[in-house]
C-alpha cells in the first residue's frame, strides 16, 4: 500500500533520465537561447528603454527603469533593471554552463556536439558581457549550478570576467560554422561582434578591429539595401543581420510597437533630432540648407526614419502636436508600422520584431572608430563609413580630417545610425561623456522644459549591485558610491 | 429566530441516532430510568408529561442490537404509549391522542373539583405549535390535567387566586397566577440545559455539553432567505472566524476564509472544507441545501483531520431526508443589487482638465490643455463631443437577482429521501456581466437489513457566468473592464448620437488609447460554465460488541470550460465621423480552455462505545485514502472575419495550444477517544498519521496528536446550589496540526521542459533546470493551546462561551531565496520559519421573552495578534509588504511622516528629502538619524490582518412576524491603495473631488492631502508612507430580514402547512473611512479596481406543502 503515494510528474524529466541524447543536449540548447528573452535583457523593451537613460529619449514613467537613471535617483533596490538584470544573466549563464559540463558525456555527432558547445560559449560569453558592461566585475562562474560550491564566492575583478568573455568568445569561433544552421543561431560572425564590441568598450581597439575585420573580411554579410526597411517584419534575418533575438507571435513577444507609437513612454528628444545632420552632410549650425523655420527640413533621411516628427504622416495620419503627448516626438524604429499605411494598433505584449543585437552597419561603425584609434582615419576606415553613408542616402565622409576629428565624426555617426536601438547609453559611458551630457535639462519638442538630468560621474558610470543580491551572498561588495 | 452562535441539534441527526441500534437489559425498573439510560446510550432526549408515566411503574425490557425505534416500541407499546419527534427531540404520548380527554388524569389520586371556574387555553411550542401532554397543575395540590393532541386544555377551577404550573420536560416550566381569565395560553420555551445539543465534529457527532474542543457553527435558519452567491459567504458571523469578500464578480465572489488568523507565508491559509465528510468548493454548494456548517478550530476538534488541518476545518452538513410524510417546501426570492460605494471622480471635464494643468504646473510639467481647448469645451453644447461623463454611471445598473429552491423529502421506517432543485439567476451590477447556477442535491439513506444502512448524496452545480471579454477582473490589471472604468475621464463617452460606440477627441497623455469600456461590455464575450459534481456512498454495518463500521467512497467531479471571444470594435470619432478599430485589446480571437478535477475519498471508520457504570467511553479509528487528479487543456485561434464567430475552428492564424495533468495523494490513519466520567470530567484524544505524496518517501509521513480535556463545574454537587449558573464548563485543550507544501514534487530533481525558443520563426522545444530539489522537506505543524470557558446564566437566558488561544506555525514551508549567481535558479522550498497566532474569543447571546415578543441578542469578538516569529533570518519582500520577524504577516513597510513643508525654510532645516522639494510636500521623517531620508528610513507602517473581528445579531418574533438583523466588521487593519483615483492623475487617469478641493495650498497648510501633483510627475509625495495608509475598518448590517408567517388557519384551506413571506436587505449599511470602493475589501491590495460589492435588496416567499 506505501506504493499509493508514489507519485511521479508527467510534464518533465528527472535529472538522473536528462544528458542521454543529443535530443537533450538540444533541448538545453534552446534553453540557453530562451534565457535571451527575458524582459532584463533583449525581451520586453530592455535595450531600448535604455536610450532614456541618454540624451536621446526620455520616459515620463520610468519604463524599463531608465528614467530613474537618467534622473540619477536609482539606488540599489528601486530600479526594476538594475534589480533583475544581474539575475537575468545568470539564468543564462547557469543555463550553458550546465550544457558545457555535461554534452561531453552524450554519445552523438561530434560536429554538431562541437558546434553546440561552441553556440553556448558564445551565449555565456553575450551574459558575462552584460554583467561586465553594467556592473563590472561578478562572480565568474563556469560550472553546473551548484548552491554549496558557487553560493559564497565573491566577485571577480572586472578584467578576469572581460578575459573569460574574450576567451569564451575565440573557443565560440573555431567551431561555429560560417553562416548559421538556422537563422537565430549564432554564427562565427556573432562570436566576433561579440568580441569586437567587448573589446573596443574596454579600449582595446587593436584587437576589435581585428575582430570586426574578420566580419568584414569574410564576405558574410552585407548593409541591406533601405534604412527603414532593415527594422520591418518582412525583411527580418535579412543581409545586415548577423545576430538577432527572435520573438514570434503568440509564442514570444514584446511591446516595443505600443510602447514607441501609442504610449510614448520612450519618447525622443529635440536634442536627438537637432544632431542629424543636413543633407549636405553639414551640421545644421554650419548648412546653408537649414531653415530655422522648418528646422527639420532637408536633414539625413534616418532622422524620419527613426523617428516620428509632428506635421509629418505615420500610419497615413497627419502627426500632431499633441499625438506623442511627452516629448511631441516619437520612436519610429523597431516599430512594425509604415507611413503611408493604417493597420490595427499592435497591443501590448504581441510585437513580433526581432531584436537585432549585432548588425553589420555596428560592425563597420566598430571597426571605424577601433581603426582610426589604432592608426588614424586611413582609408579602410573612410570606406567603411562611406557603405553607412550611402545606405542612408547622405553624402561621404569630409575628406581629410584628424584623428580627432574623426573620432568625432565616428561618435556623432555612431549616435545617428544606431539611435533608437539602446546602444548609445554605453557608448556615452565609455567615451566619458556621459557627466556632460547627463547633467541638463531636457525640453520637448515645442521647447518647454520637461526635467532634469543628474549624472553623478563618481558613481553612475557602473550600476549598483541590487541590494538582493547582496543581501543573498555577504562575499559581496557594492560598487562605489552606491549604499547597500 | 436567528442565533449565530450557538450550536444547535438538527432533525436528521436525531432520527439518525433513532435508527442506532442498541443492546439493554432491564428488569423490573422504573421505565423512567431505563428511559434515561437509553438517552445515554444514544443521544437523545425523551420529553413527556411528567403525570404521563407513573414513577413507581416497573418494566421489564430485553433488546440485543436492535433499533432504537424497535426497542421504543417494545418499552412503551404495553405502557399504551407512543412517540413522535418534535426536533431534536422524541416526545412520549398516548397511544390514541384523540382518546384523551381533557381532565383524564393518569395520577393515583386525582380528584374532581368544585364547579367553580372553568379556563381553557393553548399550551404551544417556541414555534407556535401546539403541545400535546403538557401538565397543568393548580399548584401546591395534585389536581391538574394534560393537553390535548393540539395543546388545548380545559381546567376547572375553586379560586381564582390560585397558580397554575405548566410543565413539560424538554421545556422550562411556568408559573402563572389565574386572576379573572377564563382563557389562558401558554408558550413553553425550550429547557435548553436540559437539550443536549449535539454538534457535528470530525467524522461523526458528539453532544455538545461534552465537547472539549472549540468549534463554532450555524444552521439553515441563519442562511435561510438570505441572497448568498457563495456559500463561502455564509460563515460571516461565526466566532474566530474572518471572513472577507473582497470582491463581486458573479462566479468568482468566494470570500476568502481566515480561522484565527493567518497561520503561514509559505503554503494556503485557506481552511479545509469537507462536505459530509469530503473535501470539496464551498462555490459548489447550494447554500439552501446545506443544514448546518460547523467551524473546528483548535487542534483537539480538527487534529484528527491532522493532514490540512492547520488553517481550521470546515464541515458542512447537507439536508437530508426525515421520516415522516411527503413534504414540499419551495422557497423563492427576487430583488435588485446596486454598488455600495465609489470613488466620488470628477465627472465635470473642465474641473479636469482645469485640475490636471493646476497639478502640472505645480511639478514644473507644461499644461495638458490649452485655454482655447477649456473655452471651447465650456462654450460647447454637443453633449456627444462636451460631455461630462460619470463612468460609473455609466458602466453599473441596479441589477437583478432572483432564487429558487424546490425541495421533495420524506420517508418511512426503513428509508429516507430528499431532493432539492435550485435556480439562482444574478445579473451582474456591471454591465454585461452575470452568472446563473442550477443545482441538484440527493440524499438517500436506507435499512438494508437489520445490521447495515447504506446511503448516498449526489450534488450537482452547474455554474454560467457570462461577462465582456475584457473580464471584470482586477487581475488584469488595467486591462481588465474595471480598470477601465477606473481610468475613464469625463471627456469621453460610451455612444454618440447615432448609437455608433464613441471614440475619443481629446488625447490624454498617459491615456493613450480610448478603450471604451461600454463597447467592451457589450463586444465579444468571455464565458465560463462549471460542472462540478460529488457523489457521496456509504455503507454501515453494525456490528458485535458495539461495533459500527463504516465506509465512505466518493468521487468528485470538476469540469470548468472558459471561453474568450475577443472582438475588433470600431469607434467613430465625435467630430470627424473617423472610423478607427479601438486599440491596444488583444487581437480578434477565441480562447478556450478546459480545467478538470477529479478526486477520490475512501474512508474507513469503526466506532465502539461502552458506558461501564458512571464512566461513558467511546472511541473511533479510521482510515482514508485521498487521490487529486487536476488536468488543462487550452487552445486558441485567431484570424477570423466576424465577431460573431466564436469557435476555434474557424480562426485562420496564430493557433497555440497548452495543457497540462498533475496528480497528488495522501493516505492517513486516525482515532478519537472519548472518556466522560459521571457527566462531568471529559477528556479526549485524537491522532492523525499522514502521509503525502509531496514530499520524499523517507519525509512523507507525519503524526498529529492532540488531547483536550474538560470540567463541567455545574455538575458538582456544590454547583447545584448555585441557581443563577445553570452551565459552567472549563476546557482546555493542545493539539497538532500539519501542512504540505503548495508545489507538488518539491523533493523531486527535475529538467523543466516548455523553455522553448523560437529559429526562423519555427518554435523549438528546450528545457532547463529552474529549481534547487529540495529532499528533506517534511509537513509544516501547527501547534496549538486553547483554553475555554462555557457558561450559562439565568436558565440559559444568557449564555457565553470565552476562549484564549495560542497558535504557533513552526517549519513553515517557504521557498528560500538563493544567491542568485548560481544560475539564478528558483530556491528550494524548505521547513523554515514560525508565526504565532495568539487572541481570544467570546460570545454573548441573550434569548428572553416578553409577553409574547420573543427575542435574543447576541454577539461576537475575536481579537488576534499575529507575529512572525523566524523568517529563517530572511527579510521577505512583496511589492510594499513585507514579512519580518517581529511583526505581522504582509505588514506595509514605509516611510513615517510628519505633516508637510510650510516654507522653504523649513525644508532647508530638514533632512535631506529630495532633489525637488517644495512647500506643500509631505514632509518625511529621517528614521536612522542619517540626516537624508531614502529607503533605509523605513519602518513597518501598516497591519493588513484584522486585530479584531465581530459581529451581532439581533432577532425577534411576535404573533407571526419574525425580525433579524446582523452587523459584522473589522477593526485595526491599513490599506495602501496605489492605482487610479487612489491618486491624483495616476497615468493619465482621473481624480478624485477631493483632491481638487482638499489638497495643500498657503491658504490650506492643514490641507487632507499634499500639493496638487500628478501621481507619475512628481512621485515622491506618494511614495509608500503611513500618510497613505487607510483605515481599512468597517462596521456593516450584512443582513436585515422582516418574515410575516401566515396564520395556518388561512393557509390549511390552501393545503399549505405553513406560509412566510419575507423581505431582505444585505449590505444596507455601512460604516466605514474607507471611500474609494466597498470597504469589505482584502486589505493587501493596493488595487481598488475589484469588482464592486452589492446591497442586495429582495422579497420572497417560503412554503411549505
Amino acid at each position: 500500500c506505501s506504493d499509493f503515494l508514489d507519485v511521479s510528474p508527467s510534464d518533465r524529466l528527472i535529472q538522473v533520465d536528462f544528458w542521454k541524447t543529443r535530443q537533450h543536449a538540444e533541448a538545453a540548447l534552446v534553453g540557453t537561447y530562451n534565457a535571451l528573452l527575458n524582459g532584463n535583457i533583449y525581451g520586453g523593451v530592455a535595450m531600448i528603454a535604455m536610450e532614456a537613460a541618454t540624451p536621446n529619449a526620455f520616459t515620463y514613467n520610468n519604463t524599463g527603469g531608465g528614467g530613474f537613471i537618467a534622473q540619477g535617483i536609482h539606488d540599489a533596490a528601486n530600479n526594476g533593471i538594475i534589480n533583475n538584470k544581474w539575475g537575468a544573466c545568470y539564468v543564462g549563464i547557469g543555463r550553458a554552463n550546465t550544457l558545457l559540463s555535461n554534452i561531453g558525456g552524450i554519445t552523438m555527432d561530434e560536429t554538431t556536439k562541437k558546434r553546440y558547445t561552441a553556440e553556448a560559449k558564445f551565449l555565456r560569453a553575450l551574459f558575462y558581457h552584460d554583467l561586465w558592461l553594467y556592473y563590472g566585475g561578478v562572480p565568474l562562474i563556469l560550472e553546473t549550478p551548484n548552491l554549496e560550491k558557487q553560493g559564497t564566492l565573491p566577485r571577480n575583478k572586472a578584467d578576469e570576467v572581460y578575459a573569460q568573455i574574450i576567451k569564451d568568445c575565440d573557443e565560440a569561433v573555431a567551431d561555429l560554422p560560417q553562416l548559421g544552421t538556422t537563422k537565430g543561431h549564432a554564427a562565427k560572425g556573432a562570436a566576433f561582434a561579440l568580441k569586437a564590441r567587448t573589446m573596443l568598450y574596454k579600449g582595446d581597439f587593436q584587437g576589435a578591429a581585428a575582430a570586426a575585420k574578420q566580419i568584414i573580411d569574410g564576405k558574410s554579410y552585407t548593409l541591406f539595401a533601405d534604412y527603414r526597411e532593415l527594422f520591418q517584419l518582412d525583411k527580418e534575418g535579412n543581409s545586415e543581420v548577423i545576430f538577432d533575438v527572435q520573438f514570434k507571435n503568440p509564442e514570444f513577444t514584446h511591446s516595443m510597437d505600443i510602447t514607441f507609437t501609442d504610449f510614448n513612454s520612450i519618447a525622443p528628444l529635440p536634442d536627438l533630432l537637432n544632431d542629424y545632420y543636413m543633407t549636405d552632410g553639414l551640421p545644421a549650425s554650419q548648412s546653408k540648407l537649414f531653415d530655422p523655420k522648418k528646422p527639420y527640413d532637408n536633414r539625413d533621411p534616418r532622422l524620419n526614419q527613426t523617428n516620428i516628427l509632428p506635421s509629418t504622416t505615420f500610419r497615413a495620419k497627419t502627426v500632431l502636436a499633441n499625438t506623442f503627448g511627452f516629448t511631441g516626438i516619437g520612436q519610429k524604429k523597431y516599430t512594425v508600422y509604415k507611413d503611408n499605411e493604417d493597420r490595427a494598433t499592435i497591443a501590448e505584449g504581441q510585437s513580433e520584431l526581432n531584436y537585432m543585437v549585432f548588425r553589420y552597419a555596428d560592425v563597420l561603425l566598430m571597426f571605424a572608430e577601433a581603426q582610426n584609434e589604432v592608426a588614424g582615419p586611413s582609408q579602410a576606415v573612410y570606406d567603411a563609413l562611406n557603405l553607412i553613408r550611402k545606405r542612408a542616402g547622405m553624402p561621404n565622409f569630409p575628406t581629410g580630417l584628424t584623428k580627432e576629428q574623426m573620432r568625432a565624426e565616428i561618435r556623432h555617426e555612431r549616435r545617428i545610425e544606431l539611435a533608437g536601438e539602446g546602444l548609445y547609453y554605453h557608448d556615452i559611458r565609455r567615451w566619458g561623456t556621459a557627466e556632460k551630457v547627463m547633467n541638463t535639462d531636457i525640453f520637448n519638442f515645442a521647447g518647454g522644459k520637461i526635467g532634469t538630468r543628474k549624472f553623478n560621474k563618481d558613481r553612475d558610470y557602473l550600476w549598483p549591485v541590487p541590494t538582493v543580491v547582496l543581501q543573498n551572498n555577504t562575499s559581496l561588495e557594492q560598487n562605489p558610491g552606491y549604499g547597500k | 429566530v436567528i442565533f449565530a452562535n450557538v450550536s444547535f441539534a438538527f432533525d436528521s441527526v436525531a432520527q439518525e441516532l433513532l435508527e442506532r441500534r442498541i443492546s439493554i437489559q432491564a428488569t423490573n425498573q422504573n421505565i423512567n430510568s431505563v428511559l434515561s439510560e437509553i438517552e445515554k446510550m444514544v443521544e437523545v432526549k425523551f420529553s413527556y408529561s411528567p403525570n404521563l408515566i407513573r414513577a413507581s411503574r416497573k418494566i421489564t425490557v430485553t433488546a440485543s442490537n436492535e433499533k432504537l425505534s424497535a426497542v421504543l416500541e417494545k418499552l412503551l407499546t404495553p405502557q399504551k404509549l407512543t412517540y413522535e419527534i418534535v426536533g431534536r427531540q422524541i416526545i412520549l404520548k398516548r397511544e390514541t391522542t384523540e382518546k384523551i380527554q381533557t381532565g383524564q388524569l393518569d395520577l393515583p389520586n386525582a380528584f374532581s373539583p368544585p364547579l367553580d371556574q372553568t379556563i381553557t387555553g393553548t399550551v404551544t411550542d417556541e414555534n407556535g405549535s401546539g403541545l400535546p401532554g403538557v401538565s397543568i397543575l393548580v399548584k401546591g395540590t395534585q389536581r391538574g390535567t394534560t393537553t390535548d393532541a393540539s395543546g388545548k386544555y380545559r381546567l376547572i377551577l375553586s379560586d381564582n387566586n390560585e397558580v397554575l404550573v405548566f410543565s413539560f420536560v424538554g421545556y422550562l416550566s411556568q408559573e402563572i397566577t389565574i386572576g379573572t381569565q377564563t382563557t389562558l395560553n401558554v408558550s413553553l420555551k425550550p429547557d435548553t440545559k436540559a437539550l443536549d445539543e449535539i454538534v457535528v465534529v470530525g467524522y461523526g457527532t458528539q453532544k455538545k455539553a461534552n465537547l472539549t474542543g472549540s468549534v463554532a457553527s450555524i444552521d439553515q435558519k441563519f442562511l435561510a432567505n438570505r441572497p448568498i452567491t457563495n456559500s463561502s459567504q455564509a460563515l460571516q458571523g461565526l466566532s474566530g472566524v474572518y471572513v472577507n469578500m473582497s470582491k463581486g464578480r458573479p462566479g468568482a465572489d468566494g470570500a476568502t476564509i481566515r480561522i484565527r488568523g493567518v497561520g503561514s507565508f509559505g503554503t494556503n491559509n485557506n481552511p479545509l472544507i469537507l462536505v459530509d465528510g469530503v473535501e470539496y468548493n464551498l462555490r459548489d454548494i447550494n447554500p439552501a441545501d446545506i443544514e448546518s456548517i460547523t467551524v473546528l478550530k483548535d487542534a483537539a476538534s480538527s487534529a484528527i483531520y491532522g493532514n490540512r488541518a492547520a488553517n481550521g476545518v470546515v464541515l458542512v452538513k447537507t439536508r437530508g431526508g426525515e421520516k415522516g410524510k411527503f413534504k414540499v417546501d419551495y422557497n423563492m426570492y427576487a430583488g435588485y443589487q446596486e454598488a455600495t460605494t465609489f470613488p466620488d471622480a470628477v465627472s465635470d471635464a473642465v474641473q479636469y482638465m482645469e485640475g490636471k494643468n493646476l497639478a502640472l504646473q505645480n511639478q514644473g510639467s507644461p499644461i495638458e490643455y490649452s485655454q482655447a481647448i477649456i473655452d471651447e469645451y465650456k462654450s460647447g453644447t454637443d453633449p456627444y463631443i462636451y460631455a461630462n461623463t460619470n463612468w460609473f454611471d455609466v458602466m453599473f445598473r441596479k441589477a437583478a437577482q432572483q432564487e429558487h429552491n424546490l425541495r421533495f423529502s420524506g420517508g418511512n421506517d426503513r428509508t429516507t429521501f430528499a431532493l432539492s432543485l435550485g435556480y439562482l439567476n444574478q445579473d451582474g451590477i456591471m454591465l454585461g456581466s452575470g452568472a446563473k447556477r442550477y443545482s441538484i442535491n440527493t440524499n438517500i439513506a436506507s435499512d438494508v437489513t437489520k445490521w447495515l444502512k447504506i446511503g448516498g448524496n449526489i450534488i450537482a452545480n452547474f455554474w454560467d457566468y457570462r461577462e465582456s471579454a475584457y473580464t471584470a477582473d482586477e487581475g488584469n490589471g488595467e486591462g481588465g473592464l474595471m480598470g477601465l472604468i477606473y481610468r475613464g475621464l469625463p471627456m469621453q463617452v460610451p455612444l454618440l448620437a447615432d448609437g455608433s460606440y464613441a471614440d475619443q477627441w481629446i488625447r490624454v497623455p498617459g491615456h493613450n488609447f480610448y478603450r471604451n469600456p461600454y463597447a467592451l461590455a457589450f463586444e465579444g464575450f468571455r464565458k465560463n460554465t462549471n460542472f462540478s459534481a460529488i457523489f457521496n456512498f456509504f455503507a454501515e454495518a453494525q456490528l458485535a460488541k458495539n461495533l459500527r463500521y463504516r465506509v465512505t467512497i466518493a468521487p468528485n467531479f470538476g469540469y470548468d470550460v472558459e471561453k474568450y471571444n475577443n472582438p475588433v470594435i470600431d469607434l467613430k470619432h465625435p467630430k470627424t465621423g473617423a472610423i478607427a478599430p479601438m486599440g491596444n485589446i488583444p487581437i480578434r480571437g477565441v480562447r478556450q480552455s478546459l480545467a478538470e478535477a477529479l478526486s477520490l475519498t475512501n474512508f474507513h471508520t469503526l466506532n465502539w462505545n461502552r458506558t461501564i457504570g458512571k464512566s461513558e467511553l467511546t472511541a473511533l479509528g479510521g482510515f482514508s485514502l485521498e487521490m487529486f487528479k487536476n488536468g488543462s487543456f487550452n487552445a486558441g485561434n485567431q484570424g477570423y472575419f466576424a465577431n460573431e464567430i466564436s469557435e476555434l475552428i474557424a480562426g485562420s492564424a496564430n493557433p497555440v495550444v497548452g495543457g497540462n495533468s498533475t496528480q497528488s495523494r495522501l493516505m492517513s490513519y486516525f482515532g478519537r477517544i472519548n472518556y466522560v466520567f459521571n457527566d462531568k470530567y471529559l477528556l479526549e484524544t485524537n491522532f492523525r498519521y499522514d502521509g503525502s505524496s509531496r514530499f520524499a518517501p523517507d519525509k512523507r509521513w507525519g503524526f498529529f496528536p492532540s488531547i483536550s480535556a474538560g470540567w463541567r463545574i455545574n455538575e458538582e454537587e456544590f454547583m447545584k446550589n448555585v441557581k443563577p449558573i445553570s452551565n459552567l464548563k472549563l476546557r482546555a485543550s493542545w493539539g497538532q496540526l500539519g501542512s504540505q507544501p503548495q508545489q507538488l514534487f518539491g523533493f523531486i530533481e527535475a529538467v523543466t521542459s516548455g523553455i522553448n525558443y523560437n529559429y526562423n520563426n519555427t518554435v523549438v522545444s528546450g528545457g532547463a533546470v529552474t529549481q534547487i530539489a529540495e529532499q528533506n522537506l517534511t509537513w509544516e505543524t501547527t501547534t496549538m493551546t486553547d483554553i475555554g470557558l462555557d457558561f450559562g446564566l439565568f436558565n440559559q437566558r444568557l449564555t457565553g462561551e470565552f476562549d484564549w488561544f495560542n497558535k504557533i506555525t513552526s517549519g513553515i514551508l517557504r521557498q528560500v531565496n538563493i544567491p542568485q549567481q548560481v544560475g539564478n535558479l528558483i530556491g528550494p522550498v524548505r521547513n523554515i520559519g514560525e508565526v504565532q497566532n495568539k487572541g481570544i474569543e467570546f460570545t454573548l447571546n441573550w434569548r428572553d421573552k416578553i409577553g409574547k415578543l420573543n427575542y435574543n441578542l447576541g454577539g461576537n469578538l475575536l481579537q488576534l495578534s499575529n507575529n512572525v516569529l523566524n523568517t529563517g533570518g530572511q527579510r521577505i519582500f512583496n511589492g510594499n509588504r513585507v514579512i519580518f520577524e517581529g511583526s505581522p504577516i504582509d505588514s506595509y513597510f514605509g516611510l513615517r511622516s510628519m505633516g508637510y513643508f510650510q516654507n522653504t525654510d523649513e525644508i532647508k532645516a530638514a533632512p535631506f528629502q529630495n532633489t525637488v522639494t517644495l512647500p506643500g510636500d509631505i514632509r518625511y521623517v529621517d528614521v536612522n538619524g542619517d540626516n537624508r531620508v531614502d529607503n533605509n528610513d523605513r519602518e513597518i507602517i501598516g497591519n493588513t490582518i484584522p486585530k479584531y473581528t465581530y459581529s451581532f445579531t439581533f432577532g425577534a418574533d411576535y404573533k407571526g412576524i419574525d425580525f433579524s438583523a446582523f452587523f459584522q466588521g473589522v477593526q485595526g487593519l491599513q490599506n495602501y491603495v496605489n492605482a487610479n483615483l487612489g491618486f491624483p492623475y495616476r497615468n493619465g487617469a482621473g481624480v478624485t473631488k477631493e483632491f481638487l478641493t482638499e489638497s495643500w495650498t498657503v491658504n490650506n497648510p492643514n490641507a487632507k492631502y499634499p500639493r496638487l501633483t500628478t501621481a507619475n510627475g512628481y512621485p515622491q509625495n506618494f511614495q509608500v508612507s503611513d500618510f497613505w495608509m487607510r483605515d481599512a475598518s468597517y462596521l456593516r448590517l450584512k443582513n436585515i430580514q422582516l418574515g410575516y408567517t401566515i396564520p395556518d388557519k388561512f393557509t390549511k384551506k390552501l393545503g399549505i402547512s405553513r406560509l412566510r413571506a419575507f423581505v431582505n436587505g444585505q449590505n444596507l449599511l455601512t460604516f466605514a473611512d474607507f471611500t474609494l470602493g466597498d470597504p469589505e475589501r482584502n486589505a493587501a491590495n493596493e488595487g481598488i479596481i475589484a469588482y464592486p460589492i452589492a446591497k442586495v435588496v429582495t422579497g420572497g416567499l417560503s412554503v411549505t406543502f
